[in-house]
C-alpha cells in the first residue's frame, strides 16, 4: 500500500466531492429512468411474441409489426407444416375491435384468436378461469392490467365485442400491451365469428420447430414459400420493438433525454475536476519535480474520475432501485436489469473519464519549474 | 561519490520581443559533503541555475553531468528517473501536499522511489524524527508552523537518500532560529556525504556553508 494522494486530495475537499458525486448521481438516475421506462414500454410491445411457445412467426409480406399486421390466405398453413423441421403450426388472429363497456361507453381492444387446444398465442398466466373454457365458444379472457380501461371484470361477466356477446371465462396476468388498446383473448373460432373478415384468412402462422433443429435454419427453408415473411421469434420481437422505437419518435425522445443527462453530467463533473486540478497545479508540479512521471500524474486524475463515477453510480443505482420499487406500486414499469446496470456503469465511468480529459491535459502541461516560483 | 558538474551553462528565455539571458556561461562543480551557497541579487538567475542543476530545466547550451552521465543528452523521458535517483528539492514555500499528513508527505516520495507499505511508513517516521518532528507525524501542513513545514520538506528531500540536495531560499520564510535549525539539518545532510546547493539572499547562512558563489546578471563572478 502506498499513499493514495488521488483519494486523499479528492476527499480533502468534501464539498466539491459532494457536488461532483451529485452530478454523476443525477445523470445516472436520469439515464436509468430513460432506459428503464423505455424498456418497460418496448418490452410490452413484443410481450406476446416473447411469451408464445413458437420459434417462428410467419406474416404477410411487409406487415409492419405485431399490432398492425395484414391478413393472408389460411391455406398456407398446410404448406408450412410440410417444411422439414416444422413440428407443428397454428393460426393466430389479431384484430382491432371495440368493446362495449358496462357504463355504456366503448373501448378499442386488440382481439387475439388462438387455438385453445394448443394454447399457442394465448395468455401464459391466468389468475382466474381457464384457457380450456374457450373451447366451448363465445368465451373471452381479459388481462387484469386492462381493468382500469375495461372495468374490473370477473369470470362469468357478459361483454359485447363488435355486437357479439361473449362471456368472460378467464383473467390473465402480465399481458400489458404497448398500444392503448388492451389485448383480449378468445378462441380462433369465436374470433372468426366476431370478425368474419378472417373466416378464411389468418394474420399469423406460428410454428414450433422439431426439438434439436435450429429455428433460423428452419425459417430459412420457410422463406422459399411465396408471399410471406418468415421471422424467428427473436427477429420478430426485434422488428416489432424497432418499429415502435423508430416510427413513433419514442426512441428519439428517450435517447435525447438520456443523452442530455450524459452531457449535463459530463459538464458538471468536468467543471469540478477542472477547478480542482487548477487548484492543485502546484502539487502536480511538485510531484513532477520530485520525479513523478506523466503517467503517475494523469493516473491521479483518472483515479479521481473513477472514484467519482463509482460513488455517483452507486448512489444513482440505489435511488433508481428505490424508485423502481415504489413505481412498481404505482404501475409504471421501469426495467433495471444487470445488463442495463452494467451499461449505465460503463457510461458513468466513460462520462467521468471524458470529463477529466481537459484536466489531464492541463496537469500534463505543468512545467515543474513552476515550483520554484513563490 | 556522486558529483554534479555544470559546465558552461547558459539559459536564454525567448520572449516575444526580447531574449532574456538568465544564466550565462556558468560552470560549477560540487563535491560530496559540501554546501555551496549561490547568492546574488533578485533576477540574477539563481533559480534558473538551480532548475538546470536539478534536471528540470533544459539549458540552452552547456552540460550538466551527474555521476559521469550527461543529463540532457539522454531521452527526456528519463529525467523523472534521474530526479528520483539523485535529487532532493527544498522549496522556499515548502510545497507540501496539504491533504496529506507530515508522515504521508514523506511517504509519498518514498513510494515514488519504490519503497512501499509499512517499510515506507517506518522510514518516513525515522526521517521526521531526525528533523525533530516525531510528535507531529499525523499533523497536516495547515497545522504546522513555518519552521516545522520546512523541516518536513527537508525530511521529504532526504527521503530515498539522494546524493544531491537543492534548496531554493530555504530560510527566506523563517525567523532566525528556525532558519538556523534548517541550516543545521542541511549541514548534517552534507556531513552524511551529500552535496548541498542552496540559493539564497540570506547572509545569515554564511557561517554554515563551505563555499559561496555569486551570480550577477547571470554570470558567476566568484
Ligand atoms: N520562464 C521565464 N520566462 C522568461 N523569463 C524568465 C523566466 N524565468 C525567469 N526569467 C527571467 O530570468 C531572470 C532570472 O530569473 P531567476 O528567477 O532565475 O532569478 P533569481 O535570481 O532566482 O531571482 P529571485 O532572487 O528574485 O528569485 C529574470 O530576469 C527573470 O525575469
Ligand atoms: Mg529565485
Amino acid at each position: 500500500m502506498s499513499v493514495d494522494i488521488a483519494r486523499k486530495n479528492l476527499f480533502h475537499d468534501r464539498t466539491r466531492f459532494l457536488i461532483t458525486v451529485v452530478g454523476v448521481t443525477f445523470s445516472v438516475v436520469l439515464i436509468f429512468a430513460q432506459v428503464g421506462i423505455y424498456l418497460g414500454f418496448i418490452e410490452n410491445a413484443s410481450i406476446i411474441i416473447d411469451n408464445t411457445d413458437a420459434e417462428i412467426w410467419i406474416t404477410s409480406k411487409s406487415s409492419a409489426n405485431f399490432d398492425f399486421p395484414l391478413a393472408f390466405d389460411e391455406r398456407r398453413l398446410a404448406k408450412v407444416k410440410e417444411v422439414p423441421g416444422v413440428a407443428d403450426a397454428d393460426y393466430l388472429i389479431l384484430t382491432w375491435l371495440s368493446m362495449r363497456l358496462a357504463d355504456g361507453g366503448s373501448e378499442a381492444v386488440e382481439l387475439i384468436g388462438f387455438n385453445p387446444h394448443t394454447g399457442v398465442g394465448g395468455p401464459w398466466q391466468l389468475v382466474e378461469g381457464s384457457v380450456q373454457a374457450l373451447k366451448a365458444g363465445h368465451g373471452l379472457i381479459v388481462d387484469e392490467s386492462a381493468f382500469p380501461k375495461l372495468g374490473a371484470l370477473r369470470v362469468g361477466d357478459l361483454v359485447e365485442v363488435d355486437e357479439t356477446r361473449l362471456r368472460v371465462v378467464g383473467i390473465s396476468r402480465g399481458v400489458r400491451g404497448f398500444t392503448t388498446a388492451p389485448y383480449v383473448f378468445t378462441s380462433l373460432r369465436t374470433a372468426r365469428e366476431v370478425d368474419p373478415r378472417f373466416r378464411d384468412r389468418t394474420v399469423f402462422i406460428v410454428a414450433r420447430v422439431v426439438p434439436g433443429h435450429d429455428p433460423s435454419q428452419v425459417a430459412e427453408r420457410l422463406r422459399a414459400l411465396p408471399y410471406l415473411d418468415v421471422h424467428t421469434r427473436d427477429e420478430y420481437s426485434l422488428k416489432t420493438r424497432l418499429y415502435w422505437t423508430l416510427q413513433t419518435g419514442l426512441g428519439v425522445g428517450f435517447a435525447l433525454t438520456a443523452l442530455m443527462a450524459v452531457v449535463v453530467g459530463t459538464v458538471v463533473v468536468a467543471q469540478t475536476i477542472y477547478t480542482a486540478t487548477i487548484e492543485h497545479l502546484r502539487e502536480f508540479g511538485t510531484l513532477k519535480a520530485i520525479g513523478a512521471t506523466n503517467r503517475m500524474v494523469y493516473g491521479i486524475i483518472v483515479e479521481q474520475a473513477v472514484i467519482n463515477a463509482v460513488v455517483g453510480y452507486a448512489a444513482g443505482l440505489l435511488i433508481t432501485l428505490l424508485a423502481v420499487h415504489s413505481s412498481s406500486l404505482t404501475g409504471v414499469v421501469m426495467v433495471v436489469r444487470p445488463p442495463v446496470m452494467l451499461a449505465v456503469f460503463i457510461v458513468a465511468v466513460a462520462m467521468c473519464l471524458g470529463a477529466a480529459v481537459i484536466s489531464v491535459r492541463k496537469a500534463l502541461q505543468v512545467d515543474p519549474v513552476m515550483v520554484f516560483r513563490a | 561519490m556522486t558529483t554534479i558538474e555544470a559546465t558552461a551553462l547558459t539559459k536564454v528565455y525567448r520572449e516575444a520581443t526580447t531574449d532574456v539571458v538568465a544564466v550565462r556561461d556558468a560552470s560549477l562543480a560540487t563535491a560530496a559533503g559540501e554546501i555551496v551557497a549561490v547568492m546574488g541579487p533578485s533576477g540574477s538567475g539563481k533559480t534558473t541555475l538551480l532548475s538546470m542543476l536539478g534536471c528540470i530545466l533544459r539549458p540552452t547550451t552547456g552540460t550538466v553531468t551527474i555521476d559521469g552521465q550527461r543529463v540532457w543528452d539522454s531521452d527526456e523521458r528519463d529525467l523523472p528517473r534521474l530526479r528520483r535517483r539523485y535529487v532532493g528539492f527544498i522549496f522556499q514555500s515548502f510545497n507540501l501536499f496539504p491533504a496529506l499528513t507530515a508522515a504521508e508527505n514523506v511517504e509519498v516520495v518514498l513510494n515514488l522511489k519504490g519503497l512501499d507499505g509499512r517499510a515506507a511508513r517506518r522510514e518516513a517516521g525515522r526521517l521526521l524524527e531526525r528533523v525533530g518532528l516525531a510528535p507531529r507525524l499525523d499533523f497536516r501542513p495547515r497545522d504546522l508552523s513555518g519552521g516545522e513545514k520546512q523541516r518536513v520538506s527537508i525530511a521529504r528531500a532526504l527521503a530515498g537518500d539522494p546524493p544531491l540536495i537543492l534548496a531554493d531560499e530555504p530560510t527566506a520564510n523563517l525567523d532566525a532560529s528556525n532558519g538556523e535549525q534548517v541550516m543545521r539539518l542541511l549541514r548534517e545532510a552534507a556531513a552524511q556525504g551529500r552535496s548541498v546547493v542552496i540559493v539564497t539572499h540570506d547572509h545569515r547562512v554564511a557561517p554554515w556553508v563551505d563555499r559561496t558563489v555569486l551570480l550577477e546578471d547571470g554570470r558567476l563572478v566568484a
